[in-house]
C-alpha cells in the first residue's frame, strides 16, 4: 500500500502545475509596529490570564521587566503575503498547521521586520486521496536585528468533491 | 503565580488540562484584531458555502489557545521554545476545548532543562482537533 501511495505522490508532483521558480527565494514582506493596545486586544480575545500580557505594572516585576506579547502574537501582523507558487490543485485550501520556534520575546514598541520564502511544496497521499502541501517559512526580527520567531506555515490543497 | 521547576516533573506527567470555551464574541474579537473581514472565520454564509455549519475558528487562534497551556505551565521563569501543531479538525465557536499535554522527554542540553511534550486539543466530542509537539525550558529550584 505504501508503495502505491508513494507512486501516486510522485506522479502528482511530476504533473503539478505550480511556479517552481519561487521555491527557496526569500523576500521582505514588510514590517509591523507592535502596540501595547494590540497585545492587550489579542490577549483578551484568547482569554489570557497571565498579567505579563496585559498589566504593565505587574510585568515590570517579572524576569521580562515589562509587558511582552503571547508567543503566537505574530499571527496578527499585517504583512505582505510573499511570493505565491500558485499551486493549481484541488478545489480548496486550508491551514494545515504551523511549526513555530520562539527566540526573543516581542514587546510593545517593537518594530518587527519579516522575510518569507516558500520552503517546500510536496504531495501526501492517504486513504482520503492526495493532498498538496505548501510550506511557507517566515522569519521575524525586531528593530535590533534579533530573531523573535521563525514559523513554517503549512497550507494544504485538496479536492473536497471526492 | 507559582513557578514550576524541573525537579517537579517526571517523564509521563500530564500537563493541564486547560479548559477553554471560545465563544462567538471571542472569535469576532480575534478576527477583528487580526483585521480579517471576510471568509470562513467571519461569515456564516461563507463558511456554509465551504461545507461548514457556520463560522470556524482560525487554526492560528486555536493554536494560540493551546500555547496558553504551555505558557501557563512553564510560568514566568520558563520558556516555550517550539510549538509544532497540525490542524486536524475545525473548531466551532462554543466548542468545549480540552488543551492538554504529556511529558515525553527530559534532557539537559547546553545547560538548559529541555522538556519535550506531546500536546493536543480535544473537543467535547472527544476528537483531536489539534495535535503536535512542544519544547519548553524549565528552571532549576533554588
Amino acid at each position: 500500500m505504501t508503495t502505491d501511495y508513494q507512486e501516486e505522490e510522485r506522479q502528482v508532483m511530476a504533473n503539478l502545475d505550480y511556479d517552481r521558480s519561487v521555491v527557496g527565494v526569500e523576500v521582505d514582506v514588510g514590517k509591523h509596529e507592535v502596540t501595547k493596545e494590540k497585545i492587550i486586544e489579542y490577549a483578551e480575545a484568547l482569554g489570557e490570564t497571565n498579567p505579563v500580557y496585559f498589566d504593565e505594572e505587574f510585568a515590570k516585576g517579572t524576569p521580562y521587566g515589562g509587558m511582552i506579547a503571547p508567543p503566537l502574537f505574530y499571527n496578527l501582523f499585517s504583512l505582505a503575503s510573499g511570493l505565491d507558487p500558485q499551486v493549481n490543485f484541488g478545489t480548496t485550501g486550508f491551514d494545515a498547521g504551523q511549526h513555530a520556534e520562539f527566540f526573543e520575546p516581542v514587546r510593545p514598541g517593537d518594530t518587527i521586520y519579516a522575510t518569507s520564502q516558500i520552503s517546500s511544496v510536496y504531495a501526501k497521499t492517504g486513504r482520503t486521496g492526495t493532498m498538496v502541501f505548501t510550506v511557507r517559512r517566515t522569519s521575524y526580527r525586531n528593530q535590533n536585528g534579533e530573531l523573535t520567531t521563525v514559523v513554517e506555515r503549512r497550507n494544504v490543497r485538496r479536492d473536497i468533491r471526492k | 503565580m507559582s513557578q514550576l521547576y524541573i525537579e517537579d516533573i517526571e517523564l509521563g506527567d500530564d500537563v493541564g488540562p486547560l479548559l477553554k470555551e471560545p465563544d462567538r464574541a471571542q472569535l469576532d474579537a480575534y478576527v477583528k484584531a487580526w483585521g480579517t473581514t471576510t471568509g470562513r472565520f467571519v461569515s456564516d454564509e461563507a463558511a456554509q458555502a465551504e461545507g461548514f455549519t457556520g463560522v470556524i475558528l482560525p487554526g492560528n487562534m486555536s493554536m494560540g489557545l493551546l500555547a496558553q497551556l504551555l505558557t501557563n505551565w512553564v510560568g514566568l521563569e520558563g520558556k516555550v521554545r517550539r510549538l509544532d501543531v497540525d490542524f486536524r479538525r475545525s473548531i466551532l465557536p462554543g466548542d468545549k476545548l480540552n488543551c492538554s499535554g504529556i511529558v515525553t522527554d527530559i534532557q539537559m542540553v547546553d545547560g538548559e532543562n529541555q522538556v519535550t511534550l506531546d500536546v493536543f486539543t480535544e473537543t467535547q466530542k472527544g476528537e483531536r482537533a489539534l495535535q503536535g509537539t512542544a519544547l519548553v525550558v524549565l528552571p532549576n529550584k533554588g
